[in-house]
């Protein structure tokens, strides 16, 4: 029966008619009806399909990401950018994809194999599990955890794993000392993310993905929380910036000095898995970003005003949550074709003397505007 | 904290009989850490500011799309390529054979030879020889020259399969410049004009023989053409 749902939800989530419904059917729970009722095949098959459906949707988005980050980066700078492959090279992704999966797999003679081998998958394996707990639409989430946030935090830090041990397997100085940079700064930004998760919590009281979103069905929380929340948001933004090792924070790969750092030593399909898992890991930042701050796949609401919200329903919830990851997405391919790169202590004394004492006093701000119910809408 | 360099301090500065300005350069006080913030963050939305003028207007972008656009290819002003030497609309040159580019070139890419004219009785170049294989393109040349005869052409497409076809002659004909044809009566400037056309320049001078024997398009035999001394390199 659920199944069923879950199908006709899909046909009308183009509509939002569902944006009311409160029950969340995830793909989680599907597999789990049916694997109570002990059906076999429509367990595996609903184990399956959302695989083959999360590796197409990770591949078509890392591409897209890859030529859109080309555009917007050549046309910041006066360029076009690539237009051979295709009208305005919209096929050049595809062919460096080829051009990635045909070249040779090397590994240094001296590097530790087993690590070198494993660490652009394990990069992997954290995208892929933080991709899990997203809410896209009402119904298209794979599963609602009921700790969602804090997963989502945690899965973030398995990146750092893989940064690495690539550093330290591929046996080289420059791939080390960038594996080393990346770990001061992913670990000393991690303290910001978490404080600002946070405030997220002290005001929704749930670490559930759908019931933050839920909550800002009066208004976002951006709006409702004033400022404190533009506080967190922008601290959340930063700080993720430095864990996704982006300009001006991306001293882990800084060309300039350490020739791409960690993934020096790496060359086809693994270079292109820590390259795929960069380019996911901004999307996943982004709709975190969108899931806690900007409302979800929630359209535009405000409390009272009937006109407009009906007006704003006209869109459907994922074209909302798209829309507003690509606009965190384009902000940030924006930042990172101005700014120049900082220097390391300049990253540390942003982090340590900034932006974490701003997330201590923004903790003491949020509890005090949460217990005297100073947000909008409370 | 400055706003820009003209707040900045300016010192009047007596060295002997030289008087100069000295600019103190501006110093960020970093006593607040509110105003130093706030200067942060305006210095970051005015160079975001930048970028996205630069964004939003697609006729800034100067990307030129070369093998489509090969008929309409606009080359910059300064862009240097092929060393020429100016011709007026009588076909006639300025370069008087001095051989102050000659001298000053850094690589030894420029070898003239001048003769003493017979209708004119004066130094006029026989051939001007420009080796693109080692020019540097630094324009000292250009820069040198006083009697204003050389420029430079954008016509990039200069692959040859031979690198020997790179050494060209510039002068079109060895003959005294327009300033001194000019300067000749009506009977003499004819006999001069026509002397010029006998002594036509093909383009290619290089060093003669091709390796080994073979023939080359458009590079004469040794000897056909011009018997003086071809660019410098050594024939087979």
């Amino acid at each position: 029966m659920k199944s069923l749902i879950f199908i006709v939800s899909l046909l009308l989530i183009s509509t939002g008619l569902l944006a009311e419904i409160p029950q969340v059917v995830t793909i989680a729970s599907i597999v789990e009806t049916h694997y109570q009722n002990q059906d076999i095949f429509k367990t595996l098959f609903f184990i399956v399909l959302p695989m083959i459906g999360a590796l197409t949707f990770i591949t078509v988005l890392a591409l897209t990401l890859v030529y859109l980050e080309r555009k917007i980066a050549a046309h910041f700078q006066c360029r076009l950018g690539p237009m051979r492959v295709g009208f305005h090279g919209i096929l050049q992704p595809i062919a460096d994809a080829i051009k990635l999966l045909n070249k040779e797999d090397l590994i240094p003679k001296d590097a530790d194999k087993l690590l070198h081998f494993i660490a652009p998958f394990i990069a992997m394996v954290g995208t892929v599990l933080g991709m899990v707990a997203i809410p896209f639409a009402p119904n298209i989430q794979v599963i609602d955890l009921d700790i969602g946030l804090l997963y989502l935090a945690a899965v973030s830090g398995i990146g750092v794993f893989a940064v690495l041990l690539a550093g330290w397997g591929s046996h080289n100085k420059w791939s080390l000392l960038g594996a080393m940079r990346a770990a001061a700064q992913l670990i000393s930004y991690e303290l910001s993310i978490t404080i600002v998760l946070v405030v997220v919590v002290l005001f929704t009281g749930s670490l559930k993905l759908s019931e933050i979103i839920y909550q800002q069905d009066s208004l976002w929380w951006i709006f409702k929380g004033h400022i404190v929340s533009v506080i967190a948001f922008f601290i959340f933004f930063t700080a993720s910036l430095a864990e996704l090792n982006r300009t001006p924070f991306d001293l882990p790969e800084g060309e300039a000095e350490l020739g791409a750092g960690f993934h020096t030593e790496y060359s086809g399909m693994r270079f292109s898995f820590f390259f795929l898992a960069e380019f996911i890991n901004m999307f996943l930042a982004c709709a975190l970003m969108t899931t806690i701050f900007f409302g979800g796949w929630l359209p535009f609401h405000i409390q009272g005003l009937d006109a407009l919200n009906s007006v704003m329903d006209l869109l459907p919830p994922l074209a909302w949550f798209m829309l507003k990851t690509s606009t965190l997405i384009f902000l940030m391919m924006w930042i990172r074709w101005t700014f120049p790169r900082l220097r390391i202590d300049q990253l540390m004394k942003l982090e340590w003397k900034f932006l974490l004492p701003l997330g201590l006093i923004n903790i003491v701000l949020a509890a005090i505007v949460v217990s005297f119910k100073w947000y909008f809408f409370a | 904290m400055f706003d820009s360099w003209k707040n900045s301090k300016v010192k009047e500065v007596q060295y002997g009989n030289l008087q100069a300005t000295a600019v103190q350069a501006p110093v960020i006080e970093r006593n607040n850490v509110f105003s130093t913030t706030a200067f942060a963050f305006k210095s970051l939305w005015t160079g975001l500011k930048i970028t996205m003028y630069y964004f939003l207007r697609p006729k800034t972008i100067v990307t030129q799309q070369y093998p489509e656009n090969r008929e309409t290819l606009k080359m910059p002003e300064r862009y240097r390529h092929n060393l020429k030497l100016k011709y007026n609309e009588e076909g006639l040159h300025n370069c008087t054979g001095c051989k102050i580019c000659e001298t000053h070139c850094p690589n030894a890419s420029i070898i003239i030879e001048s003769t003493k004219g017979e209708i004119s009785k004066k130094i006029e170049v026989d051939s001007y020889v420009w080796r693109q294989d080692s020019c540097t393109f630094c324009n000292i040349c250009v820069l040198v020259c006083p009697f204003d005869a050389l420029e430079w052409n954008p016509d990039f497409e200069s692959t040859v399969y031979d690198r020997r076809l790179l050494v060209t002659q510039l002068n079109k004909y060895a003959g005294p410049p327009a300033k001194v044809i000019g300067k000749m009566d009506d009977e003499k400037k004819e006999s001069q004009l026509n002397a010029n056309k006998e002594k036509y320049r093909e383009k290619y001078i290089g060093p003669n023989i091709p390796m080994n024997g073979a023939t080359l398009a458009g590079v004469s035999k040794l000897g056909d053409s011009m018997d003086k001394k071809g660019g410098g390199e050594s024939n087979v």
